[in-house]
């Protein structure tokens, strides 16, 4: 599904992503772990098209096409979804607003008809449902005075209503206690089919207990310096990251 | 320039209305007897092709008696070359007074704008609550947005605020809206509407609003 080759980026003229090789299959779901700064957020920007990292080198295969040629909006309609570390909030531009926007662009890349008003509204039920997002929360505008939990639970709502191919998960667990984890980690799990595939940027060792995955990378200066199973999680749990200084 | 100009009183506990959308140049000066209201909307939503559109709209208010309420929105779109200036100035002669002003305006390619606004209370005009707001987002480096607030108060025992800021689309909301899937184009559409959402609404006919609405959907390129 997704092929990263020798991938360099920068930022404001700073090299971040050194050489980064990462291939992912349908069906799988890989954690990335790191020290702070080690570039994982880099690595979603730049998957994602944010405008302000420059590819210097490398490709990016999405599905058989080149994903670095594509508008950031392109991306998000092929199937590539960002739950952001820092979720922005949108004053004056209300949850329904914003949603509905986003599922009939997509649903019109696709060559669907738009949703009518009611079967828009239904699917809003279903989802929320599924990842148990506050009423009151979809009534207001997007993300403005949501907590942290609340915001990180609104991206996963998001995600549940996008229904994309890959998910990247940006340290969506940091700032939840356990129930709020557990929920959305529920909400990741049902909505994982064989055809859709996972990246899940965390810390703890805990989120991988209710999303488990299949491979394990540590990302480290810019680029992949250790791939496991899920075990390697406990051991950086443990050991901690000093083993890259060795 | 030779101005229109447009005087009137408000009868004592009367209210009235002002709505000034794409008037030509004008001049008014309205003065408030006791416990009057006034509510002043002043709009420039030229279309985009009509490239000689300028207009100067001057507005003065007094407070001739204890109790008058004024509230005063002004919002503008423009494009190409058009110009839009506003200039208010609210005279509270009297206390017991509130006056409100939010200033809204979009401008994009090489518009220009300006709001220069007054606010005045004299010494023995206590408890007056007397606010203006003015925000602005320019969406190209070529527009040009002038603002000049004008606060003299002479009294002690008011509240007063004033705040003025210009400045350019959120790119990271711009950026987060693509991410799910927005094209840019509805992304900035979505951001001006909610930037000029809190005007929108004080606008007493709801028919209006959506019709407002649409023009400014339809204009913003
Ligand atoms: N706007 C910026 N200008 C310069 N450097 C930046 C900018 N944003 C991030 N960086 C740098 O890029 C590096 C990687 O950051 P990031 O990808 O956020 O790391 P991580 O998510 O792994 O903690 C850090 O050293 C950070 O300081
Ligand atoms: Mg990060």
């Amino acid at each position: 599904m997704l092929e990263i080759k020798n991938l360099h980026a920068t930022i404001a003229g700073k090299e971040i992503l050194k050489g980064l090789n990462l291939t992912i299959n349908e069906g799988e779901v890989h954690a990335i772990m790191g020290p702070n700064g080690a570039g994982k957020s880099t690595l979603s920007n730049v998957l994602t098209g944010h405008p302000a990292y420059t590819v210097t080198a490398g490709e990016v295969i999405f599905r058989g096409k080149n994903l670095l040629e594509m508008s950031p909006e392109e991306r998000a309609r092929e199937g590539v979804f960002l739950s952001f570390q820092y979720p922005v909030e949108i004053p004056g531009v209300s949850m329904v607003n914003f949603m509905r926007t986003a599922v009939n662009e997509k649903r019109q890349h696709e060559g669907k008809p738009a949703l009518s008003a009611t079967e828009f509204l239904k699917l809003m039920r279903e989802k929320k449902s599924l990842v148990g997002m506050d009423n009151k929360l979809t009534k207001r505008s997007v993300n403005e005075g949501f907590s942290g939990g609340e915001k990180k639970r609104n991206e996963i709502f998001q995600m549940a209503m996008l229904e994309p191919c890959l998910s990247i998960l940006d340290e969506t667990d940091s700032g939840l206690d356990i129930d709020a984890l557990r929920i959305v980690a529920e909400g990741v799990n049902a909505l994982k089919t064989p055809h859709t595939a996972s990246i899940v940027i965390t810390h703890y060792q805990r989120l991988l207990d209710y999303i488990v995955p299949d491979f394990v990378h540590v990302l480290a200066d810019g680029k992949i310096v250790r791939t496991g199973g899920k075990e390697l999680a406990l051991e950086l749990e443990e050991k901690g990251y000093a083993f890259l200084n060795e | 320039m030779l101005n229109n100009s447009i005087q009137y009183t408000i009868p004592a506990g009367e209210k009235r209305e002002l709505l000034l959308i794409n008037e030509p140049s004008i001049n008014y000066h309205i003065v408030q007897e006791e416990g009057s209201s006034l509510l002043v909307h002043v709009i420039a939503l030229p279309n985009p092709k009509e490239q000689d559109y300028a207009q100067h709209t001057t507005i003065t208010v007094e407070h001739n008696a204890a109790n008058c309420r004024t509230e005063i929105y002004g919002l503008a779109l423009l494009h190409g070359n058009q110009q839009h200036h506003l200039t208010t100035s609210v005279l509270h002669n009297v206390g017991e007074g509130y006056s409100s002003q939010l200033i809204k305006f979009v401008l994009d390619d090489a518009s220009k704008a300006s709001f220069k606004g007054e606010l005045k209370i004299l010494p023995d005009a206590q408890h007056v609550e007397a606010y203006q707001t003015n925000r602005n987002i320019l969406l190209s480096r070529q527009a040009d947005m002038v603002t000049e607030p004008q606060l003299e108060i002479y009294a002690d025992d008011v509240k007063a605020s004033h705040g003025a800021t210009t400045g350019q689309l959120d790119e990271s909301a711009l950026f987060y809206m693509q991410q799910r899937c927005i094209g840019r184009e509805s992304a900035r559409k979505l951001l001006l509407c909610a930037f000029f959402d809190d005007v929108m609404r004080t606008l007493p006919d709801e028919q209006m609003q959506e019709n407002l609405l649409d023009k400014i959907n339809e204009y913003i390129g």
